[in-house]
């Protein structure tokens, strides 16, 4: 085997290492990072996988989130990170920073050469209204699926459930998300991402039907791990939160070295 | 109305007192800026081992120069009008000249000062004296007179016996670099308060000095007549090991 078969190979088995992680009832645990310095400090933990968080990203850069991150600086960062540790990288890739399929397709191709294994790709009108139609969603899901090849994981996130307070959360949302999942994983979606769902018995039921593996996110005062385990969830990450508890530290440690 | 630069940069060599040192907690990008803004800072200031070691780039002049003016850039403006002072090592060039011309590219950020160090980036040991007076020359040559050239050397890094005649070179190194156009004078590992004294009382610059876990309390060192107190790479480090912590609970 020569030196090239044996890094292909490598990098074959890193998609393979990321997708065999996701696992329902025994969830893949991400601790969203946002630079290379957070993804060491998070690999030094224990972590098997290391994700970014675009609001991480976007505060910590000051460049903004809702793709203000300009697509060059969320690149190069994602391959410093990729540089930075040995564990597979999925980045939070927003929209693909375009709304058309091709156009979209084309950037998360870029994504895919600064070697990380997955994205986070949602399906909501990134600076507009509303999600995109679950037809053009999926043809966008389809188009990056194309463009991208079998192996990258495309975690595509739904933010119906992010886009309306939790106590609203209905049957109707329910059905529309199972209606999603069912389209997106039909257009090569390999996991569903869905924010702000904190509601145990639809997590069972969504869990139950999407033939893709299902993400949850923490979020302050969410059930439990063990909970979430439970209903089905194959991977649990934590968005911005890491990140604003960690600059909470910082605030309060300068604060005693200039008391 | 907004602050000037050069506004900005009086006040902040005005915070310089010797006995009551301004306090520098240092940061690595806008977050880490406005979290210590949140703090109450009264300045900021990057220190270029955590810019290397969040950017991934790592430290000794590895990130490149566009990104460190970009940073500083983009730190300028989220803490405006707070004064920002840029860790820039040895402004990317042995060559006086060239040097020059990187700290006024520095400058151009709306940064108000930087660290410049007398070590050998990438090298063995220091800068010689005459021509790290030529360095400093050529830099306050080319930012003219309000920038804060805080002039670093790394005798106490480079030299395990820190004794009196080790202290006599700092002061030599010091009192050279105030002739040459230095704003201050910064001597990372210099901890002792009697060794402290001496350099006040002998070079006419500012001296900063470099907090760490287990130095002396801040109070010993203000008396001394200490003017700046910095915190290098141990902010990141520390906030680096809390979110190892945070994330062992996490995932456990």
């Amino acid at each position: 085997m020569n030196l090239f078969d044996k890094e292909a190979q490598a990098v074959m088995s890193k998609f393979k290492d990321f997708a065999r992680l996701h696992v329902a009832g025994n969830p893949l645990v991400l601790f969203n990072i946002w630079d290379a310095g957070s993804a060491q400090a998070v690999a030094k933990a224990g972590a098997s996988a290391i994700a970014t968080g675009s609001a991480s990203v976007a505060m910590a850069s000051g460049l903004g989130d809702g793709q203000e991150l300009p697509m060059e600086f969320a690149l190069s960062n994602a391959a410093r990170i990729v540089g930075a540790v040995e564990l597979p990288v999925t980045v939070d890739f927003e929209g693909a920073y375009s709304d058309d399929p091709h156009e979209g397709a084309r950037n998360i191709v870029r994504l895919a050469d600064t070697g990380a294994v997955g994205c986070n790709f949602e399906d909501q009108i990134v600076g507009g209204e509303g999600l995109h139609p679950i037809a053009l969603q999926a043809q966008r899901i389809a188009a990056a699926r194309a463009a991208v090849g079998p192996d990258f994981f495309i975690n595509v996130r739904t933010d119906l459930f992010l886009k309306a307070k939790q106590e609203t959360h209905d049957e109707a949302m329910l059905g529309e998300a199972i209606d999603r999942v069912l389209a997106y994983a039909e257009a090569g979606a390999s996991g569903f991402f869905v924010p702000m769902l904190g509601n145990l018995e639809f997590l069972r039921r969504l869990c139950s039907k999407s033939p893709v593996p299902v993400n949850f996110m923490t979020y302050p005062g969410c059930p439990s791990n063990a909970e979430v385990a439970a209903t089905g969830v194959a991977r649990i990450s934590h968005g911005p939160f890491p990140y604003m508890a960690l600059m909470g530290k910082l605030e309060e440690s300068a604060r005693l070295a200039f008391a | 109305m907004p602050v000037s630069q050069s506004q900005k940069f009086e006040a902040f060599a005005a915070l310089h007192v010797p006995g009551d040192p301004v306090i520098l907690y240092n940061i690595w990008d806008v977050g880490s800026a406005e979290a210590v803004v949140k703090a109450g800072a009264r300045a900021l200031a990057t220190g270029s081992h955590p810019v290397g070691d969040a950017s991934g780039f790592g430290d000794a002049h590895h990130v490149p120069l566009d990104y460190v003016f970009a940073n500083a850039k983009r730190i300028v403006e989220a803490v405006d009008p707070l004064p920002l002072t840029v860790d820039f090592e040895g402004a990317y060039s042995t060559d006086p000249g060239e040097g020059g011309q990187n700290a006024a590219r520095l400058k151009a950020t709306g940064a108000v000062g930087c660290n410049f160090e007398d070590q050998i980036v990438g090298g063995e040991g220091l800068h010689p004296l005459d021509l790290q007076v030529r360095r400093i020359e050529a830099i306050r040559g080319a930012v003219g007179d309000d920038f804060f050239i805080n002039a670093r050397t790394d005798l106490f890094i480079k030299v395990e016996q820190r004794d009196d005649a080790l202290v006599d070179q700092v002061i030599e190194r010091g009192k050279a670099f105030a002739d040459a156009g230095a704003s201050g004078f910064f001597v990372p590992r210099l901890a002792d308060p009697g060794q402290i004294e001496r350099i006040v009382r002998e070079v006419p610059l500012p001296l900063n000095v470099i907090a760490f876990p287990g130095a002396p309390p801040k109070a010993e060192w203000a008396a001394a007549g200490v003017a700046r107190i910095s915190h290098g790479p141990f902010p990141h480090r520390a906030l680096m090991a809390q979110l190892t912590e945070l994330a062992s609970a996490a995932i456990s």
